[in-house]
């Protein structure tokens, strides 16, 4: 028999132990199946957003024993990988997936819509987050972004009574398949000059004579394009807006770092991982791509008056700066775009849960008159709302300062001083828009009624608000963690 | 001991602003007075003897970066932070206690308090930063909640945006400090030892310096301060007009003289920069004559001699720089006390428009002599504080070149011109205009009455400051 097609048991549990987080979230994930099967309608809600946590938690639990004990490499033949860069994104998605479900919970209650469903398509989302994260096969890259995508096009238009949740869904859904079009015939071109689909295997067969094959260099092109629409960077973000606005807030905030944080992680894989050689040639493409987000992202958002979408367009900015990280490349602008990715799910996240704690049964309120007086109305929704935005502006002391000044510091260093000129300029453009958002809060209002309140979705405003803060006073274990996992080429 | 300086006003402020109102200024006075007596203690055992930073402190904060937490004062910052908590404390005793939320409003105080005096006692460059930026936030909820005028708001983003400008553009600045020295280090200490290329300097100078400019503000960039100064609540003044108006010039002396000692590759910003503050010091003076409302004529004033400041840290020798420190120490003590009482004219005549009263001399005698005492300091009156730091500021420039000093002392000229045409014509001639409805009050009175003390004092004996000033932390800062 065949040597390389022999799979013995032992194999087959150290692979398996590879992608133990994976597993342990899709065990859960068939148990909240089976969970909204069996129980009885008005009982399923609650018992699968505590299946959906505790699934998380344990995939949590088992990525960070992994991280302590035993950081892994290589598994199934080279198809996926549980090093250290895998278990980082697989600790940020599992925080993620909690928050999103403390988030939802309440959210779905008041407007009345089916909760299980819900959590398990999140579950789903997630699980392919985590398979990006660990594919180092362009084969599985695909499995993970299509697994991802397609749960998210049935959440964006979850909302089926809301023409503009169907809308978001049916948009995600038309261009989302063209990004995953492009994606696909840039690997496909990839593969054909390269004999192979495996990343750290195509790094060592494409020499730098590569950068002469013009398929090459069309895969590379066609695959940034796909990229940078999942990224929601420029001139490839035109769906993000109307998506955002138009899906339920929780999955928006969702979206919105979970989406990113995956695309960047693949990005980083394919890129950096698997066509170092070609560095030169996907970096100005790269380039390009930073400069038009933080131009376009920073100056539209300038004229919004939906938070949902001033929120996108900051998103289209930040896709822009961290960007820059990627393009820097090396231990220094790896780390700073883990780190970055991971304080930004605590600043983004927070921002989109105070906006969902306005929601009413009706829909989404996400007006700048909504959050009139909110600083009178609930003081302490003020002031984290307040925080969340200087940290999105990049104020220290806050995370979104120290993020920032990694993202920059890298780039001045890999000789990109003019991508960080100009990203600072437009954070000036930046901060008169976040600012924006304060004033409704801060003025003097007459508004005087309660915020509606909720136990889970406060927990996650306030986690979010003080990670924003303690993340940026103390800002070394993080970054330390990011560096340690700023390696996108698994050991065998 | 430097720690408590910034942390006690902050924590002050974090439990002030949820204390009720009524108990607010009694705590916040109690949390000045506090940081004020350990900032002399600090100043007491401040050796005049040792040339380094002093106190220093220092821990590890984000070691991949070589970024630590570093504290230290020499003799330019040590009256810097003691004049922050001084102001701070006479700023907390201006406020009324019939502000709306007054525990915010003293809560933002402190909190900016904090902040510029982290900013003077940071030797680290990040530290330095993040200082400088998180300044801006309370500055920016004072302005804008508490400011006066139709659109304090406006006013307060302008000023945001004006001073986001340039110190976004000096991250970059930072940035390029660590990379391209080579020393991959934030260190105000080291990196001032290690220049890198001339040319690379003038790159580098020119971000720091645009930011400082607009901080402090030089000439062509000072369009935010009349809006800001017109809209700032006056206990707020006190300490934004008195001590962060030094803040661009202290980054002026601490980083971009000692850091770039040889910034010229297609000219030499070092004689851009004389140029400019001769410009402000006139453009200022002139446009002071030409207010009628007497805030922004102050507001302008304050323009000019923040001029006299930069030209003498420009003039790169002892007697520029030490008069442009102590030039900062006057300006922060005159300045507060002008807005005051022209704010409490204002407030018992009912306008602040200058040529709408005459004669108040008469009906109001303490507050007149007052006036005239801060008058003359302001003009430069030998004998009082502001006279020695001028005169040393101008004789720098002279040293440096001539024609500095030349058209320096032009805003001499123009200083008695508007400042005595404000005090004649508000205060003396014939009664007219609306009837005061006091003089000044006791408690005001007891208020001012420190920084006109100081006047007298540092006029007399302007040598108990520069003994001090000499001790400088850096290389490439004349002593």
């Amino acid at each position: 028999m065949n040597a390389a097609l022999q799979y013995t048991w032992a194999q087959a549990f150290a692979d398996l132990s590879q992608i133990a987080a994976i597993a342990t979230l899709t065990g859960f994930f068939l148990f909240a199946i089976v969970v909204d099967l069996v129980l009885p309608k008005r009982r399923r809600g609650g018992a699968v957003a505590i299946v959906a946590v505790t699934g998380f938690a344990y995939s949590l639990g088992t990525a960070v024993y992994r991280w302590l004990y035993g950081q892994g490499g290589l598994a199934y033949h080279k198809f996926a990988s549980g090093d250290s860069f895998a278990l980082f994104f697989e600790i940020l998605f599992a925080c993620l997936g909690i928050l999103t479900v403390a988030l939802s919970h309440s959210y779905l209650k008041k407007r009345g819509l089916l909760e299980g469903e819900f959590h398990i398509l999140i579950m789903a989302a997630v699980i392919g987050m985590m398979v990006l994260a660990s594919a180092t096969s362009l084969v599985t890259v695909f499995l993970g972004l299509e697994l991802l995508s397609i749960s998210l096009y049935i959440v964006c238009g979850y909302v089926r009574t809301d023409s503009r949740s169907q809308e978001a869904g049916a948009k995600y859904l038309l261009v989302g398949g063209f990004a995953s079009a492009f994606v696909l015939y840039g690997m496909a071109l990839i593969y054909g000059g390269a004999g192979t689909t495996v990343i750290p295997d195509i790094a060592t067969k494409l020499g730098d004579s590569a950068s002469s094959n013009p398929l090459i260099l069309l895969g590379i092109v066609l695959m940034g394009v796909g990229f940078a629409f999942k990224v929601s960077a420029a001139p490839f973000h035109m769906w993000t807006p109307d998506v955002y606005q138009g899906a339920p807030i929780p999955v928006t905030a969702f979206m919105s770092v979970g989406t990113k944080a995956a695309a960047f992680a693949m990005i980083v894989r394919v890129f950096a991982g698997g066509l170092p050689h070609l560095a030169p040639e996907w970096q100005i493409l790269l380039a390009f791509v930073a400069a038009t987000s933080m131009v376009v992202g920073n100056v539209m958002a300038i004229a919004q008056t939906s938070l949902k979408r001033l929120l996108a367009y900051s998103g289209i900015a930040q896709a822009g700066y961290i960007l820059i990280g990627v393009i820097a490349g090396g231990d220094a602008g790896l780390a700073a775009v883990n780190y970055y990715l991971f304080i930004y799910m605590f600043m983004n996240f927070g921002a989109f849960a105070v906006i969902t704690l306005l929601a009413g049964p009706e829909g989404d309120r996400d007006k700048f008159s909504d959050l009139e007086g909110l600083g009178r109305r609930n003081p302490v929704l003020g002031v984290l709302m307040t925080v969340f935005m200087l940290s999105l502006a990049g104020f220290p002391p806050t995370v979104g300062f120290f993020g920032k000044l990694f993202l920059f510091t890298a780039g001045v260093s890999a000789g990109y001083t003019w991508l960080v000129v100009l990203a600072v300029l437009m954070s000036v453009v930046s901060v008169f828009y976040y600012i924006r958002v304060l004033i409704p809060i801060w003025s003097p209002s007459s508004r005087t009624d309660e915020v509606p309140s909720s136990l889970t979705t406060r927990l996650v405003v306030t986690l979010s608000g003080v990670a924003s803060i303690l993340l940026g006073i103390y800002p070394t274990t993080l970054l330390l963690v990011g560096q340690l996992a700023a390696n996108p080429n698994p050991g065998p | 001991m430097l720690t408590v300086i910034w942390v006690l006003p902050l924590v002050g402020a974090a439990l002030i602003a949820f204390m009720p109102p009524r108990l607010a200024k009694f705590w916040g006075v109690t949390v000045a007075v506090v940081t004020l007596l350990i900032s002399i203690g600090m100043a007491y055992v401040f050796d005049p003897n040792a040339h380094s930073f002093q106190l220093t402190e220092t821990e590890p904060w984000i070691p991949q970066l070589n970024i630590a937490y570093r504290l230290g004062v020499d003799g330019i910052s040590l009256w810097l932070v003691v004049l922050n908590a001084l102001l701070t404390v006479v700023a907390v005793l201006a406020t009324p206690l019939s502000t709306r939320h007054v525990n915010r409003f003293i809560a933002l105080i402190l909190g900016m308090s904090a902040g510029l005096a982290g900013l003077f006692m940071a030797t680290d460059l990040v530290l330095f930063y993040v200082f400088w930026e998180a300044m801006l936030i309370p500055a920016y909820f004072l302005l804008w909640i508490f400011g006066e005028g139709d659109r304090p708001g406006r006013a307060a983003l302008k000023f945001v945006l004006y001073t986001l400008a340039g110190s976004l553009l000096m991250l970059v600045g930072v940035i390029g400090e660590y990379v391209f020295t080579g020393q991959k280090s934030f260190d105000l200490a080291v990196l001032a030892t290690m220049p890198p290329s001339p040319s690379i300097q003038f790159g580098l100078f020119f971000v720091f310096a645009l930011a400082f400019a607009i901080k402090t503000p030089l000439f062509p960039f000072h369009s935010w301060l009349p809006d800001a100064y017109m809209a700032a609540p006056t206990s707020m003044l006190v300490l934004f007009a008195g001590v962060m108006g030094k803040a661009g010039a202290y980054g002026f002396l601490r980083i971009a003289v000692p850091l770039f000692p040889n910034p010229a590759y297609w000219w030499d910003w070092r004689w851009v920069m004389p140029v400019l503050a001769v410009a402000a010091i006139i453009w200022g003076a002139l446009m002071a004559i030409a207010q009628r409302d007497m805030k922004l004529l102050v507001a302008y004033s304050s323009v000019s001699h923040l001029g006299f400041i930069v030209l003498g840290i420009f003039s790169y020798n002892v007697q520029g720089q030490q008069g442009a420190v102590l030039q900062m120490v006057n300006h922060g003590i005159i300045v507060p006390a002008l807005f005051l009482i022209v704010a409490w004219i204002s407030d018992r005549a009912g306008t602040r428009d200058r040529s709408a009263m005459a004669g108040l001399a008469t009906r109001m005698p303490v507050m007149a002599g007052i006036f005239f005492l801060v008058t003359m300091a302001a003009l430069g009156l030998p004998g009082l504080n502001s006279f020695v730091g001028e005169f040393m500021t101008l004789f720098g420039a002279w040293q440096r070149a001539p024609v500095l000093a030349v058209f320096g002392a032009i805003g001499l000229v123009l200083a008695p011109v508007y400042m005595l045409r404000l005090f004649q014509g508000v205060m003396q001639g014939p009664p007219a205009g609306p009837e005061p409805k006091s003089d000044i009050y006791a408690g005001q009175l007891l208020l001012v009455a420190p920084l006109v003390v100081l006047m007298f004092a540092i006029g007399l004996d302007p040598n108990f400051l520069t003994s001090l000033i000499s001790v400088v932390g850096q290389p490439g800062l004349a002593k």
